[in-house]
């Protein structure tokens, strides 16, 4: 057994342990929150409410398998919120433009922050980080108070349901209850499984992982670098972008508050799933479980009595915190191994 | 990889086995004796919130027979309808909403409705097309809130002479959008017109102390003739006497000697009350925060299978330490104000 | 003649103090243009009767010692670890709520102090001590890079600080409290501005005195070739990050002691930012390696200047972080090494062409 753990790659290692830990706290959160967590539509809902979180998640993912890391994303989910709210809002746009700026918002900030990033040589975190503020700064300027869409086109499209056949359950009078999942949802899983064929079978995603890994063997394999690490940050930011929208289509709302500490939780949803904060290991399937364990140790700690808001954010923290450890000790496994 | 895939098995075994145990644990025979109650509040952001928090949380103990689920929503409905809906899955008995907006509540409370789950808000309003998703409110009517304050003031200044358009407000608004907030602000604006006060500025204040300061330092800045504050509750009060006093300036109820005549709302801070009986609050309108106590004869009555009122008000009172004004009018009915000592 | 100047002009653009200089420079320029009352400064006196001065001036002397004072812990780990602490926000807010939590006993507004302050302070800086030691374990021993180790607290810091307090609004009214964000009674000039004196003071001597400077720009500079000289790289990198936490806590101190109140989520928001921009206006490095601890001081001093122009210009505080971002971007792209070798090359270009 010790054997074949020492085997197993640095993804398979990783990824597995996320696995385990995330139904060991499924199970947990079955226990702890009783029969009803045990229910289907409980699933769909920690999916509900954390597609944006996985759109944004899988974003990371990229850049940090391409070795760099992207703190602007809660901030750009912000603005995006922001701005599509008041176009629909005040200007009477339709959805289809709205998701339009959307994409524009996400791939601008792809650009600025890659070009910054890649071709300037400039410390991805510092470009980031003033990009976080940036976005949350600009938030404000459009519009410092936070209030609700009201537009029926939007709002018909925000409160589509995709139901679920055979799911559904009894409530308590007995009436069969459709389970459902939002449309936010399936765009978040094609993210993944898209961005998952990208990564493995395609040659752009297998330079994401030589860049990051290794850039010196990268450019003798013949890797573009630059180019790889600049498109790595524009699939961030164009996630980003359309995790903004699942999130304004979740929340239907747009505040300068949004998504506050989403980077947060999208790095430590990545870190969970097993991508390395060096580079050059990583996997989206690993990243979606993360999410998912996050969100249960979340719902888990809230139900668990601990009622209060800071709970929350600190269960984060310290997830992030013992994955980290782990990692760290994933590479000096490898180092030992080596010797 | 096999054992990889067994190990996935396994995991898959005991989550079955783990949902047999969590089925157990929940038998209907000790459910019954607890009736539980989730309850989705919407922040802590005042000493208002607090209190409604702490009387809900005294109201629905064990020893009175009921298991309280508490969320806090820190500001955002996203937190609160993802409360909401913990809360279904939960299959809790009822369920408490104090929502932060009025609006975009409907898809939650329809869920809930499907639930079975009645659905008892509090404080702050909702604004749906079908009254029946939610079974009733309790809470201030804050429009008339606002209306007696500015009864009062509009009494206390004619006693003392004023010419209305010698009285300048600024308005120091709370949370833009919720109930409080439309209510008092409506308040203020309707009364300057109809009496002739010039309104400055109504800015938010974000029912915080350090925004109502802010906010306040800003105004003594722009506008030299402040000569009433018009806070849409205690903290921001607070707030505001801070940078007024920072700013080398008086409060009380001397206008025609400069001071500033500061008004405030809710009347649970123990330093504003204090400041009141001081007169550097002038008047208070009392928002009363205990709402456990009357939810919980709405769900006993609920039990009984009676029809509690769809919209339930608390009384309230307003609070000053001057006595020129003894009672206001509002719609030919009287209100006495409470005096301080 | 010519030559001589040439050497001149460079001396002085190779000189890490002509950065922020400049940039106080232009500021003060831009103010005198666009509305030269700024610059007033006005003797008034407080409600105790105590003279004090007042004015945009005082106030970025005033404000700007606190970024001051974080600036130098910030300088020492940007040099030794090539990241910063995006956490500084967050354990001014622990440090503070803990200063609050001794003080007040168990009033939400105590009548009178329940510890003496020093007590309380030194308990401040056992907690910001506390929060760099727990982020420099992350970075020297477990080797995470600075920024995502210190997200961490980031994140998590202003709920413990919450906790502390089980979030209650808590108020001191204390005129020896409020005297370390406020005035001397006597002396016109704000408490913070000596504080920050004395932490600089402090700070050189240390440099001065012990080998701390040269070790960290070692560590800074190449790691792996200071530990083969003996260096215990771990310890420095360590030690640095636990004197940034003990910045902090001076700086919670003044904080706390200015309001007389704590807001959990607004106290020390976004100051990260500015002390991050402090040190890359001093010319620093971000990547670490050589720093110059006087450049960052004054860079403190400049973005302070920045943001009081910016609320002058009636920009609200919660906008203002978007156009520091600018500035920062603006600085690291100047900076940036590949830019400064394209910029060298077009003037070497431009040279040739003249002659």
């Amino acid at each position: 057994m010790l054997n074949k753990i020492r085997k197993m790659t640095d993804t398979g290692l990783l990824l597995t342990i996320t696995i385990v830990v995330f139904f060991l706290m499924y199970a947990s959160a079955v226990i702890f929150l009783g029969s009803g967590f045990g229910k289907p539509q409980a699933f769909f809902n920690i999916l509900n409410d954390n597609a944006a979180l996985i759109v944004l998640s899988c974003g990371l993912t990229i850049v940090m398998i391409g070795g760099g890391i992207d703190i602007s994303v809660g901030g750009v989910t912000a603005l995006v919120c922001m701005c599509c709210a008041v176009y629909l809002e005040y200007h009477g746009g339709n959805v289809a433009v709205s998701i339009l700026i959307a994409l524009g918002i996400g791939l601008a900030y792809g650009l600025v922050q890659g070009f910054l990033v890649a071709m300037l040589d400039i410390q991805p975190f510092i470009v980031s980080l003033a990009g976080m503020f940036f976005a949350r700064g600009m938030t404000t300027i459009v519009n410092t108070d936070p209030f609700n869409v009201t537009h029926s086109a939007f709002k018909a499209l925000k409160e589509t349901r995709i139901i679920i056949p055979f799911m559904g359950s009894l409530n308590r009078k007995g009436n069969y209850v459709d389970a459902y999942i939002e449309i936010g949802v399936v765009v978040a899983l094609l993210c993944v499984l898209v961005l998952f064929c990208i990564l493995r079978w395609t040659s752009l995603g297998r330079a994401f992982y030589a860049v990051g890994g290794n850039k010196q063997s990268a450019l003798m394999l013949g890797i573009n670098v630059r180019k790889v690490k600049y498109l790595s940050h524009i699939f961030c930011s164009v996630l980003a972008g359309i995790g903004g929208y699942v999130y304004f289509m979740h929340s239907g709302s747009g505040s300068p508050t949004h998504a506050e500490g989403a980077e947060m939780q999208a790095i430590a949803a990545s870190i969970i799933g097993g991508t390395m904060l060096t580079g050059g290991v990583g996997n989206i399937i690993g990243t979606l479980f993360g999410v998912l364990s996050l969100s249960t140790i979340r719902n888990i700690v809230s139900s668990a009595g601990f009622d209060e808001a800071w709970w929350k954010n600190n269960t984060v923290a310290g997830m992030l915190c013992l994955f980290l450890v782990i990692q760290s000790i994933v590479v000096s496994r490898k180092k030992s191994a080596a010797k | 990889m096999k054992r990889f895939l067994l190990m996935l098995i396994c995991m898959a075994c005991l989550l079955t086995g783990c949902r047999g145990i969590g089925e157990k644990t929940s038998d209907p025979e000790e459910e019954k004796q607890l009736i539980t109650v989730g309850f989705s509040q919407l922040g802590a952001e005042s000493d208002w919130r607090k209190a409604n928090t702490e009387s809900m949380l005294q109201a629905f103990t064990e020893e009175n027979g009921y298991e309280l689920i508490m969320e806090d929503g820190q500001q955002k409905q996203v937190n609160q309808i993802t409360a909401i809906r913990t809360f279904i899955q939960r299959e809790v008995d009822y369920i408490v909403l104090a929502p932060v907006t009025e609006e975009g509540w409907e898809t939650v409370l329809e869920e809930a409705k499907d639930a079975g789950i009645p659905v008892i808000i509090v404080d702050r309003q909702v604004k749906v097309k079908d009254k029946d998703l939610f079974t009733c409110w309790v809470g201030s009517d804050f429009a008339l809130e606002g209306r007696k304050a500015t009864e009062w003031l509009h009494a206390f200044t004619r006693a003392q002479g004023i010419d209305p358009a010698e009285i300048n407000v600024v308005d120091i608004q709370g949370t833009l959008g919720s109930s409080a907030q439309i209510g008092r602000s409506a308040g203020i604006l309707d009364a300057s017109k109809k009496y002739g006060w010039k309104l400055l500025a109504q800015v938010s204040g974000e029912y915080t102390q350090a925004r109502g300061r802010e906010v306040m330092n800003y105004f003594l800045k722009v506008y030299d003739q402040i000569n009433v504050v018009y806070c849409e509750n205690d903290n921001e009060a607070l707030g505001v006497i801070e940078a007024v006093e920072a700013a080398g300036r008086k409060v009380g109820s001397d206008i025609r000697n400069g001071e500033i005549l500061v008004m405030s709302f809710d009347g649970v801070n123990e330093t504003a009350l204090q400041f009141a009986r001081e007169d550097k609050i002038s008047c208070i309108g009392e928002c009363n925060p205990l709402h456990g106590p009357r939810v919980r004869k709405i769900i006993e009555s609920l039990e009984k299978g009676e029809t509690p009122e769809k919209y339930e008000y608390v009384d309230e009172s307003i609070f000053s330490s001057l006595d020129q004004v003894q009672a206001v009018e509002v719609d030919g009915e009287s209100y006495p104000v409470t005096l301080l000592k | 003649m010519n030559k001589q100047k040439k050497s001149f002009v460079s001396e002085l653009l190779h000189n890490q103090m002509i950065i922020p200089i400049a940039a106080i420079l232009l500021l003060v320029i831009f103010n005198l243009i666009s509305d030269p009352s700024f610059f007033a400064i006005k003797l008034t006196h407080n409600n105790l009767g105590n003279p004090i001065l007042s004015g945009n001036l005082i106030s970025v002397i005033d404000f700007g010692s606190e970024l001051a004072i974080l600036a130098i812990g910030m300088t020492l780990v940007t040099a030794a670890s090539g990241g910063q602490d995006i956490s500084v926000g967050a354990g001014v807010a622990i440090a503070g709520s803990l200063i609050f939590k001794i003080l007040r006993g168990n009033e939400n507004t105590p009548a009178e102090l329940h510890a003496p302050i020093i007590l309380a302070f030194l308990a401040a800086c056992l907690a910001g001590m506390a929060c760099g030691a727990f982020n420099g374990v992350l970075v020297a021993i477990f080797k995470i890079q600075p920024m995502v180790a210190t997200l961490i607290l980031f994140t998590a810091g202003r709920s413990i600080a919450s906790w502390i307090n089980m979030n209650a609004n808590i108020v001191i009214n204390d005129q020896t409290f409020a005297i370390f964000g406020g005035f001397i009674p006597g002396i016109p000039v704000p408490t913070p501005v000596f504080i920050a004196i004395l932490c600089i003071i402090v700070a050189f001597l240390v440099l001065k005195f012990t080998n701390l400077g040269l070790y960290t720009q070692a560590v800074g500079i190449n790691e792996s070739s200071s530990r083969l000289n003996g260096l215990n790289t771990t310890l420095i990198k360590w030690v640095t990050f636990v004197i940034l936490g003990l910045c902090v806590a001076v700086v919670s101190l003044i904080k706390v002691s200015r309001t007389g109140q704590l807001n959990y989520n607004g106290i020390a928001k976004n100051i990260e930012m500015d002390a991050i921009l402090a040190v890359a206006l001093g010319g620093n490095a971000l990547s670490g390696g050589k720093f110059n601890l006087g450049a960052s001081i004054l860079g403190a001093y400049a973005i302070q200047f920045l943001t009081t122009t910016l609320l002058k210009l009636k920009i609200s505080s919660e906008a203002l972080p978007a156009y520091k971002a600018v500035v920062v971007i603006l600085l690291v792209v100047i900076s940036a090494p590949t830019v400064r070798e394209k910029l060298s090359r077009m003037a070497n270009k431009m040279k040739s062409k003249k002659s």
